[in-house]
């Protein structure tokens, strides 16, 4: 065969026992875990990923995403394979595990003077933290009895003011039922709402990089953190880094609320699994030191 | 809507004075009795790398699996010949949480690991020679999958050729395949081994 | 790895150990024998699956990542939900010591690597028994 320009490519055929190879390092890098019914959708972006890469095949791309130093494919690959997207009640059965088990735990035997703090990071443009304020109102029977500051804070300053303006269209606002969005939503014109005024002013949006200690040093004595689909974007150490950070600023028995699909098994064993409302949250020991 | 804070006080609490960041009070807080403040030196002392010996010294003695987290973190960051060094002493532990807590630092390691970690795969412990395995089946080094094909060919311990396997399963290439043939031969009594070592060469030829 | 005796009926195993080819030995063996698998790949996970769901018998590598087969149990039996689910350990150690140490975790077996399909089995039988 002489040497040619490269023949357009079909799709890099990818096997059983390379899917699970692939699978079993993806999952221990990053705490993703693909059930057998996504294999189309994985295979599509890895073969789009060894396209991009320029490499010949699925054993050169694996063995070239394993053994980069930089890490920088696998963030490619990680990017590729999530999806970004945002709106009200994401999640929803973390919210109801926030006021059906975690509230309660954490204000048992509490002195009401003491205030609930809850962070959102990252808060994105604002749909986690008023999901959680929203939530708190509507559903905790507890709620009046007791003074609640909730944190939010990102990197993105754009996005933080998007936030802090809290105006959403219908893609946004789908799952908030509309005894909830005339309650607590202005129209703004068509297909846009903007929540009332006294929610956005309960909340306290700031600037802030997580990595950073100095930036996150004012957070002391949470009580939730939420941080859902962040430290999947995060290498191993800095993933650490963070997990530490945030036993550091959680009241003992505080807790940690992940994405669906992450798992604080791949970071660290200092929290505790907790299992409420069908969903596991981490708490830090309420003896700890 | 009372109930939600309007504007919660900015810094919930005024913060604690910065804890003392000159170094000879950060050292000296690495060996304070509340672990909290153990944890906040270790954690101001990743941007002092001269100070890696006196963090090793700590995790010596350290027995708190919070202050450990943030030491081997911060060890990590301050990846050194003379930190590996250190490190490779916990290997040989009783404390199983101080064992694996090691082998996940060195496994985080970028450049320096490699020589060290080879020189243990002659230990006369065979659980050392396993956790040496399972270092460089973990790293980015290019090097580390011809190590372990040779830990195929001259390793006698089944349990150390298991590990070798096992890691070969995710970075092993097909000039892996012929030792592993061999390994067969050699344990071909050892129906855990056969397993392993059919699983692994159908993962490195795809099927 | 055949098998003569009567299938297990879908008694539920959660295999624990950081090894990719000892996990898929142990599904491979146990699903032979009619038990349901699921698979953690360290300590965290294990007590995270082991909290989610129930299990009939666990099996627990020793030395993990993140968290060590004898911390693993220890944790398992002081939470009240799951501190009644039979254990075995299985480790490369075999000193005189690690035994008791099993033990003493809440261990209710103790296994040493490499463990023959027979054995497995058998034990499995014997602790997860079979659900119909």
């Amino acid at each position: 065969m002489t040497i040619s320009a490269r023949q357009p490519r079909s799709p890099p055929t990818i096997t059983e026992d390379e899917y699970a190879k692939f699978c079993e390092y993806f999952y221990r890098k990053t705490g993703i875990q693909f059930q057998d019914t996504k294999k189309y959708y994985v295979e599509r972006r890895i073969a789009d990923r060894i396209d991009k890469t320029e490499t010949e095949s699925f054993r050169d791309y694996f063995t070239f995403l394993r053994f980069q130093a930089s890490g920088e494919e696998l963030q490619h690959l990680v990017n590729s394979m999530t999806v970004n997207e945002t709106y009200f009640f994401r999640e929803d059965y973390q919210f109801e595990a926030l006021v059906k088990g975690i509230l309660p735990a954490r204000t048992h035997n509490r002195s009401q003077r003491d205030p609930i703090r809850i962070w959102s990071i990252p808060c994105s443009s604002g749909e986690e933290p008023y999901s959680i304020a929203l939530s708190i109102l509507e559903r905790w029977d507890q709620a009046d009895n007791w003074d609640i500051e909730i944190y939010a804070s990102d990197i993105d300053s754009r996005i933080l003011n998007e936030a802090r303006t809290g105006l959403y269209g219908a893609r946004s606002l789908q799952r908030v039922p509309p005894a909830l969005l005339s309650k607590y939503f202005l129209s703004r014109g068509e297909d846009s709402w903007q929540i009332c005024e006294d929610l956005r002013n309960s909340i306290d949006f700031s600037l802030v990089n997580v990595v950073d200690p100095m930036q996150t040093r004012r957070f002391r004595n949470v009580d939730v953190i939420f941080c859902r689909n962040m430290l999947i974007y995060f290498d191993d150490v800095a993933r650490r880094e963070t997990v530490e950070m945030f036993y550091e600023l959680l009241s003992p028995g505080g807790f940690v609320c992940l994405g669906h699909s992450e798992s604080m098994s791949r970071m660290t064993s200092l929290f505790i699994p907790r299992k409420f409302q069908d969903t596991i949250v981490y708490q830090k020991p309420s003896k700890a030191e | 809507m009372a109930l939600l804070r309007a504007k919660p006080s900015a810094p919930p609490e005024s913060l604690p004075a910065a804890p003392g960041d000159d170094r000879a009070s950060l050292l000296a807080n690495l060996h304070s009795p509340e672990p909290a403040v153990r944890r906040g030196a270790a954690r101001a002392l990743t941007s002092h790398p001269e100070a890696a010996m006196a963090l090793c010294d700590r995790l010596d003695i350290e027995t708190s699996p919070s202050v450990r987290a943030v030491l081997f973190t911060v060890l990590i960051r301050q990846e050194s010949p003379a930190v590996v060094a250190r490190l490779l002493v916990h290997l040989r532990s009783d404390d199983a949480a101080l064992r694996n807590g090691t082998i996940e630092a060195l496994q985080e390691m970028r450049g320096t690991v490699t020589p060290h970690v080879r020189d243990l795969l002659d230990d006369p412990d065979s659980d050392v020679r396993i956790f040496a395995v399972n270092i460089l089946g973990a790293l980015c080094d290019p090097e580390t999958p011809a190590l372990l094909v040779d830990v195929l060919r001259h390793e006698p311990h089944v349990n150390v050729c298991a590990a070798a396997v096992d890691a070969l399963a995710e970075v092993g290439t097909p000039d892996a395949i012929e030792a592993l043939e061999a390994l067969r031969t050699r344990f071909g009594d050892e129906p855990f081994l056969t397993f392993a070592i059919d699983t692994t060469i159908r993962r490195i030829r795809g099927g | 790895m055949s098998d003569t005796t009567p299938q297990a009926s879908g008694a539920r195993i959660l295999v624990i150990d950081d090894g990719i080819t000892m996990r898929l030995y142990y599904r491979t063996v146990l699903e032979a024998a009619g038990f349901t698998v699921e698979e953690a790949t360290n300590g965290v996970e294990g007590y995270e699956k082991a909290v989610a769901q129930s299990y009939d018998l666990l099996i627990v590598d020793i030395n993990m990542p993140k968290m060590d087969g004898y911390s693993l149990l220890r944790a398992i039996r002081s939470e009240a939900a799951i501190r009644s689910v039979p254990a075995v350990t299985v480790s490369t150690e075999a000193g005189p010591d690690d035994a008791t140490r099993a033990f003493q975790s809440g261990a209710n077996f103790y296994l040493v690597k490499p463990v023959a399909p027979q054995a497995l089995t058998e034990l499995a039988r014997l602790m997860a028994g079979g659900r119909s």
